[in-house]
């Protein structure tokens, strides 16, 4: 968030680092969830995380591939958990609370099972 | 004090640390080609590096921004994708062209067969990162690496006719055979600037937690430590031009360029000369894997980081242990690790405009930069490169083909 507290979504939030309130590294602001409709205030409501959410912003036949590729799997973050939006976005709850990160948990004790980690 | 000695030790490292596979065989094909008439090309590439590195670096500190995360930032998901496809790709040739490197040195060394050297290497370098801290890798590769300032010696006492050496760094162009001096300097353009070493630098800086109190190493290791390393650059050209070109001999196996050492100086110069490369060329395959894995990493937002612990990053660990099974696969086809490395040093610059761009970006984005953003010198030298960029990323791959990767 700039000083004269106006937020740039385009480049101040859309595909920047989540960190979590732990600080550790859980996904990036795949896509916006925005409400409201067209002449009328427009709101974030929240941050959309994982595969099925950066899926459809490819072109037509990569987002095809990427959704034969991938599980269309989708983690809302509501906006109310954000604390903050510099050069990372600082959320207020830990990783495994917002459902975020599963993928490093999930291997994280096949890597553990390995001599000197 | 204390201070000071930690800048130096970094400098050392970062010195070790320039010199590849690719810096190798560019500048010692160029000095058996043109003799000393490339010399100039050499400072060109360092100044881009220094460039680039000092102002990733600067990001690094100050924003906490590695390249990767500034790529998805700021070219967005489908163009930044294009630039991680392309990265990576040219991140794990060149990591095979190291791997290559290394049992080409080891075989130099020992004797012993050469896809057995492949394995030996490829599990040494495992063993080392898993083991090994980040800072101890860095410097005990880049100060063992300092080996090669044998090179140096041997440029001396091949006697080169040094006001021929000086002319070289004055920028000019080969009227003779215009094409194939073209070709020799997009690869040491390529060479100086190659993409891991920023990706590497910048993540590094990440990992060891700099802050804006450290952006005057972050200076000294650009510009001394990179300033430093064209230095062995110099003299791996001045050595072959001194020695290659009058005999018409075209360096074509590592074992020649290592003789450039041992004719002068004998087995000692011999013996610095291989243990030299090893070390530089292990280093660099040690930064370019690292690198394949920050650059997946935080494209895609996982856990990162040497520091963090191999399980605390599990993603990222998979990655480089994949990473490093490929390279080794590569290298294991029985692929010439020296035409590799033309590959990867040529493709390497054809990508350079998809990494320098954003790192420029950031840099000037004062929201994230406040008064550490990018001034008048780091642009001027910031744009000045990227214009450099485009014209060598454009040009690199026709000068291949018609050039038949120098051969004229």
């Amino acid at each position: 968030m700039s000083t004269s507290g106006e937020l740039d979504l385009a480049y101040g939030v859309l595909d920047h680092q989540l960190v979590d309130s732990e600080g550790r590294r859980c996904g990036k602001v795949d896509d916006l969830e925005l409400e409201g409709k067209a002449g009328a205030e427009l709101r974030i409501t929240a941050l959309l995380v994982g595969p099925g959410a950066w899926r459809g912003r490819l072109p037509g036949p990569f987002a095809r591939l990427a959704g034969r590729l991938f599980a269309r799997k989708l983690v809302r973050v509501p906006w109310d958990v954000v604390e903050s939006a510099e050069a990372a976005v600082h959320l207020g709850k830990t990783a495994s609370e917002l459902g975020l990160g599963r993928g490093d948990d999930r291997w994280r004790k096949r890597i553990a099972r390995i001599p000197g980690s | 004090m204390k201070r000071i000695f930690e800048v130096a030790l970094g400098i050392l490292a970062a010195i070790g640390g320039f010199v590849d596979i690719g810096d190798i065989v560019f500048n010692t094909a160029a000095g058996a080609t043109f003799g000393y008439g490339l010399l100039w090309v050499v400072v060109l590439g360092v100044g881009g590096i220094i460039t680039y590195s000092e102002m990733c670096g600067r990001v690094a500190a100050v924003s906490k921004q590695p390249v990767f995360d500034a790529v998805r930032e700021r070219l967005g998901l489908a163009t930044g994708l294009v630039a991680l496809v392309a990265a990576q790709i040219v991140n794990l040739l060149t990591l095979a062209a190291e791997v290559g490197g290394i049992a080409l040195t080891l075989q130099l060394l020992s004797g012993l067969p050469y896809r057995a050297l492949i394995l030996l290497g490829v599990l040494a370098l495992a063993v080392v990162i898993w083991v090994l801290p980040f800072g101890w890798i860095e410097r005990v590769f880049g100060y063992v690496g300092l080996c090669l300032l044998v090179f140096a010696v041997a440029a001396i006492k091949l006697h080169p006719d040094w006001g021929e050496v000086a002319k070289g760094f004055v920028p000019h162009v080969n009227t003779e055979s215009p094409l194939v001096y073209g070709y020799f300097a997009v690869g040491l353009l390529g060479a100086a600037m190659t993409p891991y070493e920023v990706y590497f630098y910048s993540s590094g800086a990440v990992e060891e937690g700099w802050t804006p109190k450290d952006l005057g190493i972050n200076k000294a290791n650009a510009i001394i430590g990179y300033g430093l390393g064209g230095f062995l650059s110099f003299a791996l050209m001045i050595t072959a031009g001194a020695l290659f070109l009058p005999l018409g001999i075209e360096p074509e196996l590592l074992g020649t360029v290592a003789l450039g050492a041992e004719v002068p100086l004998g087995q000692i110069g011999l013996i610095l000369a291989l243990v030299g490369t090893l070390f530089a060329v292990g280093g660099a395959a040690i930064d370019t894997c690292f690198s394949g894995a920050y650059n997946l990493a935080q494209f895609l937002g996982w856990e990162w980081g040497k520091y963090r612990g191999e399980a605390r990053a599990p993603r990222f660990t998979l990655t480089w242990l994949v990473l490093l099974a490929l390279g080794f696969c590569i290298v294991m086809t029985g692929i010439d690790p020296i035409l590799l490395t033309e590959y990867s040093v040529i493709f390497s610059v054809v990508a350079l405009p998809f990494t320098y761009i954003p790192i420029l970006l950031v840099a000037n984005d004062k929201s994230h930069m406040e008064r550490y953003a990018n001034g008048r010198v780091a642009n001027t030298l910031g744009l000045f490169y990227l214009l450099v960029i485009l014209v060598v990323s454009l040009t690199a791959i026709p000068l291949m083909l018609l050039t038949n990767m120098g051969q004229g």
